[in-house]
């Protein structure tokens, strides 16, 4: 599966709580959701206003850290990213990614993405293309039982399928 | 083999290694005021009125927003009551207190259980042998149905503890001194068992702030391995006699790492995280508005007698404000039976119903933009608790001695 987009560069260490404010948390419409999507970054109203759907979220360590609120994923994939791109992702938002079908990769050198480089990215095979740099890349797949999961179109369909 | 990869050898019906992805049988499955309706509502959409795989295995507890503070939480918690009535499940409603001490009191968690929920910290489990992992809504509700969900088996870390504390250094000041050391990131993805002789005389409330805090290092979960006390206190609750468990004598390690606490005097994580970590001393004379004293790290009953026991005839300074919060019904009635409630009322505190209270912004007692916190609790992220408010964590002892003196003040100056 091939996404293109356009990526929006984060740093280290981006929680749940920037990712979306636990202020919101009531909400439970997931398009409501979608808007706030960010906004606790220090560059969240650029993000909120300026996203395009199929656009990537590349960013440094442990992304995701935080509290478990789901709405962090609900809230990126509902504003239109396709992938996100880290060097490594905290458990619980890395599971809440593979359970609901957004991708995400693992990549040691997210530095070599910048703010607003077109990229193509291969969420199987991990191949990443640098488009604007025309530059290629391999990141770390997901495990096998992870991506049977996303082709199964997430947990809920993946558990009827088992026994 | 190490205590996370027996939890999971045992679920998985195989012997695991870490790095492998297993499905596992939970014992426990656990919702709450937040989170809670977001997963009846996948569950509803997916399942319908199908049953949850064990009524008896599945469990609400209220205590983020308790009682309801509006109307949309109130409705949220009647739509919990009616899945709870629905399906048989277990309820535990606004007249607990924190979830994972609930369960803990209620003798549903046991050595070698796995547990998962909707907190973040339902790691502090592992303060008696279990393993609690927070999940998102979406893994709880096919956890409730299939009674197991899928895991990557963690690599452990293992910390030794060795020394004896000195007067007012305890089991806060140690973790926040591991988590100086370790970062917030340093156990990502990791398990970890704490040991040595320092950890084996931890008593269970200290186990708790030991344990919960393991998530501020994104460690997934954090053992200690059951005592005799440990295991008496859950036999009693469970009434009935449970296994005992703990590593192999040759359990291989990732990594490993010493602390020795002879001269470890109170620590004090500044904002805005918990690993910016310091000796009290070094920060002592910043003035503060406010002085939290619960939440699921430090709202045992022997946490508020050890502030109780600094503010016992004394007075908070004019102008702080400081609010007590024990985390369960079951401390509270202890701590009014000891007459610690009485302290800090005459001392000037506001002491509110059990629960997590101001971990997170779901209780009275946010903090205005610019405000100064010292807090118990496990967090202190920008955000956390009021924009632009500053937050520092420490421990019981730290936060009164704060509170008598309204600026951030080591105990042992009082
Ligand atoms: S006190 Fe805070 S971290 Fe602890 S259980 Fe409650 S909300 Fe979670």
């Amino acid at each position: 599966m091939i996404v293109k987009g356009r990526v929006w560069r984060f740093g280290d260490d981006i929680d749940t709580d920037q990712i979306y404010p636990g202020m919101y948390l009531p909400l439970t419409d997931k398009s409501e959701m979608a808007r706030h999507a960010m906004e606790g970054t220090d560059r969240g109203s650029e993000f909120i206003e300026g996203v395009k759907a199929g656009d990537i979220i590349v960013a440094g360590k442990n992304f995701g850290c935080g509290s478990s609120r789901e709405h962090a994923p609900v809230a990126i994939k509902g504003i239109g990213i396709s992938v996100v791109i880290a060097r490594s992702f905290a458990r619980i938002f890395h599971r809440n990614c593979v359970n609901m079908g957004l991708p995400i990769l693992l990549f040691d050198d997210p530095d070599r993405l910048a703010d607003g480089d077109l990229i193509d990215v291969d969420v199987t095979t991990g191949v990443i293309e640098n488009t604007t740099r025309g530059e290629k890349f391999t990141a770390q797949t997901l495990s096998t039982l992870e991506l049977n999961i996303m082709k199964a179109g997430g947990l809920f369909a993946y558990l009827e399928e088992i026994d | 083999m190490t205590i996370i990869e027996k939890i999971f050898s045992r679920a998985a019906g195989k012997d695991v290694k870490p790095g492998e992805y297993v499905w596992a049988k939970l014992n426990l499955v656990a919702m709450r005021d937040f989170g809670g309706p977001n997963v009846i509502q996948e569950y509803e959409e997916h399942y319908g009125t199908r049953p949850v795989f064990d009524a008896q295995r599945v469990a609400v507890t209220f205590d983020l927003h308790i009682p309801a503070r509006n109307e949309k939480v109130a409705e949220n918690q009647k739509t919990l009551r009616g899945f709870v009535h629905r399906q048989g499940a277990r309820l535990f409603d606004v007249n607990t207190g924190v979830g994972q001490h609930v369960l803990l009191e209620s003798g549903l968690v046991h050595p070698g259980d796995i547990v998962v929920g909707t907190d973040s910290h339902m790691n502090l489990l592992g303060a008696v042998g279990a393993a609690g992992f927070g999940m998102g809504t979406t893994d709880v509700a096919g956890a409730m149905y299939k009674g197991k969900l899928w895991f990557e088996v963690p690599q452990t870390i293992r910390i030794t503890v060795t020394g004896t504390f000195k007067d007012f250094v305890g089991a806060k000041d140690l973790i926040l001194h591991i988590i100086k050391r370790l970062t917030t990131s340093g156990a990502l993805n990791r398990a970890v068992e704490f040991t040595g002789e320092v950890v084996d005389r931890l008593k269970i409330w200290e186990r708790i702030t030991v344990a919960s805090m393991v998530t501020e290092m994104s460690g997934d979960v954090g053992f200690i391995v059951p005592d005799d006390s440990i295991m008496d206190f859950i036999e009693s609750r469970a009434g009935q006699s449970i296994q005992r468990i703990a590593a192999d004598p040759h359990a291989v390690y990732e990594r490993e790492y010493e602390f020795n606490v002879d001269d470890l005097n109170p620590q004090i994580a500044c904002p805005h995280s918990p690993d910016s970590v310091r000796d009290v001393a070094e920060v002592a004379g910043i003035p503060v508005d406010q002085v939290f004293i619960g939440s699921c790290t430090n709202g045992r009953l022997e946490d508020l007698e050890s502030a109780a026991d600094l503010l016992k005839g004394r007075k908070i300074k004019d102008g702080v404000r400081m609010i007590i919060v024990p985390a369960t019904m079951e401390v509270a009635r202890a701590a009014v039976r000891a007459g610690v409630h009485e302290i800090f009322l005459a001392s000037g505190g506001v002491v509110t119903n059990p629960g997590c209270a101001l971990c997170t912004t779901g209780h009275p007692g946010i903090l205005a933009p610019g405000e100064t916190m010292v807090s118990t609790s496990n967090r202190n992220f920008v955000g956390k608790l009021g924009k632009g408010a500053n937050v520092y964590l420490a421990s019981p002892t730290v936060a009164a001695a704060t509170a008598i003196a309204g600026e951030i003040t080591d105990p042992r100056s009082i």
